[in-house]
């Protein structure tokens, strides 16, 4: 720690600033990920500021990404602990201050690593989605802003001018066990697991080894369709939604049998399509034929919330198309690519009310597969709001 | 601990200690460490949190860790992860069958002569290879095995290092159940026989894990916990002519002559930078090939031809697959 110039810099004041800054930009990291770096630190893994941000970047960043997410990060917050200007509190208790930065903060913040960077270098700073929360304490402040998409909601970052991160609404490995959870297993598989307990117990109990028990093969029964809608509002999702039905199809738990996928635009009319491109007509029927009561149906769409207008025809449409649906199958849900507060003011917000609507993230995945495989929750739009 | 009782890595084979343990690396490996991943390996032994190496197919990952267990004498446990591996496995094996089959047979036999010669003292310890004639079903301490992560935790004297290889072929929830096991309070209990299994605190295993990124990333809370070092190529001359020597060097082989090897370093890293690859060659593959280059004829292939050649010599072993091949054919 000698070669610092004590005046200058403060380490566990860099090391703790950084933590609660790249905290906020969504780095997972917890307090014990903290102390290793303050243990790693004393140990003299950081004895220069080369040395220390090579340590940090080891303990805190998980890819390649992260790493390069690091760096503007940690220049900016360099150059903060220089100039003696703390721009943040340190602390994340002394937030409590000023508990709602108002919008302009929010912009002032996003902008901010500008100054530290080349000119020709843009980056919007991750933001965590405005929480529900927020809505409640303050909805005069959010409700002007709700006609203009804000931009913090998609967790876009712009590095540099020409790296671009993906936005995936729910990982790909997310995804992956979401599906884990559809699951109707049926034990009528060829009788070849070998049960090791019931063969012991039947040995203790005849006093003589004849022969193993076996019992039967689980498999999934489990059945899903999904409906999936494609271009205009959609054009945006097709990656992620593209992600989902592979998963589904290939990386789940469920037999690629019993997933079928069905494209449509806006609203499913009386034909839905095989493609995403939307060439290869089948009719509705056709597609909802091998339908029954124990069918899973999760439909994807943002049921008019991107544009956030209120088109009657579109409502209609929905509804038709739900009731001859509900005549299948009671197992349905819908995942809306736009988060729930884009839905107010748009037709999703009326369809909401007529089927288990759910907003993509985590959570709301996880909500509408205990829908689609019969465990409802108590929940509905318009309890939630 | 001070820093001066604290493993430290070096990356110089040499500072192996003179009594290393039975498990250790026999062979010394030809590694050159850089000074960036040395801390790295530093780091992770200081923390003990595990050390992911991501980084292309033939750079090195997995031989780091036996240059680690080498120049330490510390034993190296390797465990090769399958689509099919449980974190158990790393554990602990359990063989039931076999117990239930050593019991018809003592019934078969008639007496009872396992009891007799198996010593009651040896049960606790030491247990893993146990002869067949010496199993005593009334134990069951005699047919758990001990997986790599198992035998790493038994270690009182030293720590081991653990290898887990490619980790990312496994199962989805097998990184986060393996997190369970190598965090706070290193222990786990072996169902079967009741025991539980501590490591020491002192020396908990070191444990260095690669992957390929082949299904996609490692779940978050997995990799908060590690150190994360991406290995690049060498892309380099003069590093990989070091690498070349150290090789042959530490392998004891008389090396090809320098103009050979400086001709086809250069050769192989335009041909790595300027062709468009879909699986480009690592560091092991340029190895190969300069053997090939050196031993595969009676003489030597000569620098000045390597230099003329507008096609490759022996280009099977840079070129894995069909595309990259019809580029190359294309090309020529």
């Amino acid at each position: 720690m000698s070669s610092f110039d004590p005046q200058e810099l403060n380490l566990q004041e860099l090391v703790l600033r950084m933590f609660v800054r790249l905290r906020r930009s969504r780095f997972k990291l917890g307090v014990g990920e903290y102390m290793a770096a303050l243990k790693a630190v004393e140990a003299g893994f950081g004895d220069d500021l080369d040395d220390l941000e090579d340590t940090l970047k080891l303990l805190w960043c998980g890819s390649l990404g992260e790493q390069s997410q690091f760096e503007p990060i940690w220049k900016s917050i360099l150059a903060q602990v220089r100039a003696h200007k703390p721009r943040k509190p340190p602390f994340p208790g002394t937030l409590k201050v000023q508990p709602l930065p108002s919008p302009q903060e929010l912009l002032d913040d996003r902008w901010e690593p500008e100054e530290m960077l080349p000119p020709l270098e843009k980056r919007v700073e991750q933001r965590p989605e405005p929480r529900d929360s927020l809505r409640m304490q303050a909805p005069n402040l959010l409700k002007p802003k709700m006609s203009s998409p804000p931009v913090q909601a998609f967790n876009l970052i712009i590095e540099e001018p020409w790296t671009l991160q993906a936005y995936y609404p729910i990982s790909r490995r997310s995804l992956m066990y979401a599906w884990q959870n559809l699951r109707r297993p049926i034990a009528d598989g060829p009788l070849n697991v070998l049960d090791i307990n019931a063969t012991i117990q039947q040995v203790s109990r005849q006093g003589l080894y004849i022969s193993p028990v076996y019992a039967r093969r689980e498999r999934n029964d489990a059945r899903l369709l999904l409906l999936v809608d494609q271009n205009g509002s959609m054009t945006p999702f097709h990656q992620f939604t593209r992600n989902l039905v592979e998963t589904a199809r290939e990386e789940s738990s469920l037999d690629p049998e019993n997933v079928g996928t069905f494209y449509f635009q806006n609203v499913p009319t009386s034909n839905v399509y095989m493609d995403t491109y939307l060439t290869e007509v089948v009719p509705l029927t056709a597609a909802l034929s091998s339908c029954d009561a124990a069918t899973s149906i999760l439909i994807v769409s943002d049921a008019g919330a991107a544009r956030g207008k209120r088109t009657r025809g579109r409502i209609r449409a929905t509804a038709r198309f739900l009731y001859q649906l509900k005549r299948y199958t009671s197992l349905i849900a819908w995942l809306n690519p736009m988060p729930k507060f884009r839905w107010v003011g748009s037709s999703a917000e009326i369809i909401a009310n007529s089927v288990s609507m759910f907003q993509t993230d985590n959570e709301g995945l996880s909500n509408a597969i205990d829908v689609v495989r019969g465990q409802p929750l108590k929940h509905s739009y318009s309890s939630s709001l | 601990m001070t820093k001066a009782q604290r493993l430290i890595f070096e990356g110089k084979p040499d500072l192996r200690p003179k009594q290393p343990h039975k498990d250790s690396p026999k062979k010394p490996e030809p590694y050159v460490v850089s000074d960036l991943l040395k801390k790295a390996v530093n780091l992770a032994i200081f923390l003990r949190r595990p050390l992911l190496l991501e980084g292309d197919a033939g750079c090195g990952k997995t031989r780091l860790a036996y240059a680690v267990a080498y120049e330490l004498g510390l034993p190296l446990y390797r465990w090769d992860v399958r689509s099919s591996t449980k974190a158990q496995d790393g554990l602990y094996e359990y063989d039931a069958i076999l117990r239930l089959h050593d019991v018809e047979v003592q019934r078969k036999q008639g007496d009872q002569p396992n009891q007799s010669k198996a010593p009651s003292k040896n049960d606790e310890d030491d247990n893993d290879d146990i002869p067949p004639e010496n199993r005593n079903p009334g134990n069951p301490k005699h047919y758990r095995k001990f997986g790599p992560l198992g035998k790493a935790f038994r270690l009182k004297d030293r720590p081991a290092v653990v290898l887990i290889d490619e980790i990312d072929k496994a199962d989805l929830d097998f990184p986060n159940d393996l997190l369970t096991v190598l965090d706070e309070p290193w222990e786990f209990t072996i169902r079967e026989t009741g025991e539980k299994v501590t490591a020491d605190p002192e020396h908990k295993p070191i444990v260095i894990i690669t992957s390929n990124k082949e299904k996609g990333n490692l779940p978050a809370p997995f990799l908060r916990r590690c150190l994360y070092r991406y290995l690049d190529f060498p892309d380099d001359p003069n590093e990989l002519t070091s690498i070349v020597e150290r090789h042959y060097e530490i392998r004891g082989e008389t090396p090809p002559p320098k103009k050979l090897v400086t001709e086809s370093v250069n050769k192989f890293l335009t041909e790595r930078r300027e062709r468009s690859w879909f699986k480009p060659p690592g560091t092991s593959e340029f190895l190969d090939w300069l053997k090939a280059l050196h031993e595969f004829e009676d003489k030597p292939y000569s620098a000045t031809q390597l230099k003329q050649d507008i096609s490759l010599p022996y280009p099977e072993l840079l070129f894995k697959r069909q595309d990259d091949w019809r580029n190359l054919a294309q090309a020529s």
